[in-house]
């Protein structure tokens, strides 16, 4: 990779220290975003595993208003904190551009799918139960709006998530440098199917297929979290076993 | 190597940035204030419709344009001495997703101000929405200054891209646009969208950024021009990518 070299000369001491520093902190992100996560939408925001589409107008109120206060604090946190996801793309990115035989199509795909899913995907369902939560004396028939774009964007918004999985799974298997084991792109692929099968969540407002089912949203999300776990792990190994001259020559590489 | 492609981009931030200030005193200046009744948001929108159609639009028009801003930075993130590029990509990711937010929130308020005389309920949660939207996904934001400093910090070259100062600049930006969020939750008191920290810390810091932002990289680019130029006293080893 060209770059610009004319200022580059040996790196100061301490900088050679940890010279994989930045790729570190990107890694540190990922487990911070997905207990914030947890904490948010699980203990905080009552969202996972998610109340019934077919709650009653008073039922999704009183929902609503009893769990005002901690919702309120979830989606705080979830405004100050949605950025570490970025910070975990940057990461995958500048691992999967060390593939070989791939060129770095996959890489800026990745990178814009996720950026453009922290709204549909995430942030829209937080404001929207934070705009349920600051008036609950709204209109009763806007609340339940409200509810229903808050879990129905959260569950239901596929097709970035299904891109991800699917340039991801490309990639792994195209690599020639066999970077990612080829288990995580079958698994990639299994995220992918789950993410077909949540669209049955459109139609559906009980069972099994619904935005609440066991096979629309726990399959679904155990899938998600055995991925993530094992994605977390394979770029610990990624990072680690990386050679320093693939860094920046300040940085003892030969980039 | 050619920079005038940056240079259109860094101008573009005292062209629209001039738009939308002068959009965001018209209109944001003072902030509306969450503790109106929904009848008191509908009158707002009837009797002030053509002000709020005309800022609202130039947001709309205008707000998107600082994304090339951010770019440079982006490119300049990547000339920086730094082991790898993983936090000139994270930089980039968390500008596209801010500016997402932003566009919501602009469609909030056009939406309200194209049909006022809708039932008030219905433009008070347009209102709503759009100054949250605006207001507190303040993540993203924090999430590029900080990526931005801890580049700075871990920037190895001889001659740094940024001064030192630099990082902590954006790292004090960061800290003092956090407040933003927790309009999210109060409806009064300085943390309510039209509070001294949610709107006029948050929103004065953000201007001062760009405006300090915009000077930091002029000279950031003034110097990647100077550093290309062929010279006569020292072998050069710039090899443009």
């Amino acid at each position: 990779m060209s770059t610009l070299v004319s200022d580059v000369t040996a790196a100061p001491v301490e900088a050679v220290r940890n010279p994989k520093l930045d790729q570190w902190i990107c890694w540190w992100s990922i487990p911070i975003f997905y207990n914030l996560f947890g904490l948010i939408f699980v203990y905080l925001g009552k969202l996972m595993p998610p109340p019934k589409p077919g709650l009653s107008q008073a039922e999704i109120i009183e929902f609503i208003t009893s769990n005002k206060d901690s919702m309120q604090t979830a989606w705080v946190m979830l405004a100050l904190t949605l950025g570490t996801a970025s910070l975990s793309s940057g990461l995958i990115i500048e691992q999967m551009k060390r593939m070989k035989g791939v060129s770095h199509a996959f890489a800026y795909t990745y990178l814009t799918v996720l950026a453009v899913a922290a709204l549909p995907g995430c942030l829209f369902c937080g404001i929207m139960f934070a705009l349920a939560a600051f008036r609950p004396e709204r209109d009763a028939e806007l609340i339940v709006l409200l509810y229903d774009m808050g879990l129905l964007s959260f569950v239901g918004s596929l097709g970035c998530f299904v891109t991800q999985y699917m340039v991801f799974a490309f990639a792994i298997f195209l690599d020639q440098r066999r970077l990612f084991p080829r288990w995580l792109a079958y698994m990639s692929i299994w995220g992918l199917v789950t993410e077909f099968i949540a669209a049955t969540i459109w139609t559906f407002r009980s069972g099994p297929y619904a935005w609440d089912g066991l096979i629309s949203f726990y399959l679904g999300t155990v899938i998600f979290v055995l991925w993530e776990i094992c994605l977390v792990v394979c770029l610990y190994k990624l990072i680690k076993h990386q050679p320093v001259e693939e860094l920046h020559p300040a940085y003892g590489g030969a980039r | 190597m050619n920079i005038n492609d940056q240079r259109i981009c860094l101008w573009l931030v005292p062209i629209f940035g001039t738009l939308l200030s002068i959009a965001a005193l018209t209109f944001l200046v003072p902030p509306s204030s969450p503790l109106m009744s929904a009848e008191e948001v509908a009158r707002f929108y009837r009797e002030n419709v053509a002000q709020v159609r005309a800022s609202t639009v130039v947001f709309n028009v205008c707000g998107i344009t600082f994304i090339p801003f951010y770019m440079v930075i982006v490119v300049q993130m990547q000339r920086m001495a730094n082991p790898s590029r993983a936090f000139s990509y994270s930089y980039l990711s968390a500008a596209a997703s801010g500016g997402t937010m932003f566009a919501l929130a602009d469609l909030g308020w056009l939406i309200a101000a194209f049909r006022p005389e809708r039932s008030p309920q219905l433009t008070q949660l347009l209102n709503d929405m759009a100054w949250m939207a605006f207001i507190t996904p303040v993540g993203f934001i924090m999430a590029q200054n900080l990526c931005l400093a801890l580049g700075i910090y871990m920037d190895a070259g001889r001659k740094p891209i940024f001064p030192r100062w630099v990082a902590h600049f954006n790292v004090l930006t960061a800290l003092l646009m956090a407040p933003g969020a927790f309009a999210l939750m109060y409806t009064e008191g300085p943390l309510a969208w039209d509070g001294l920290l949610a709107f006029w810390l948050r929103t004065g810091t953000f201007a001062v950024y760009m405006a300090v932002m915009f000077f930091v990289v002029r000279a950031a680019l003034d110097e990647q021009e100077r550093s290309q130029r062929p010279s006569l006293d020292e072998p050069s080893l710039a090899v443009a990518a």
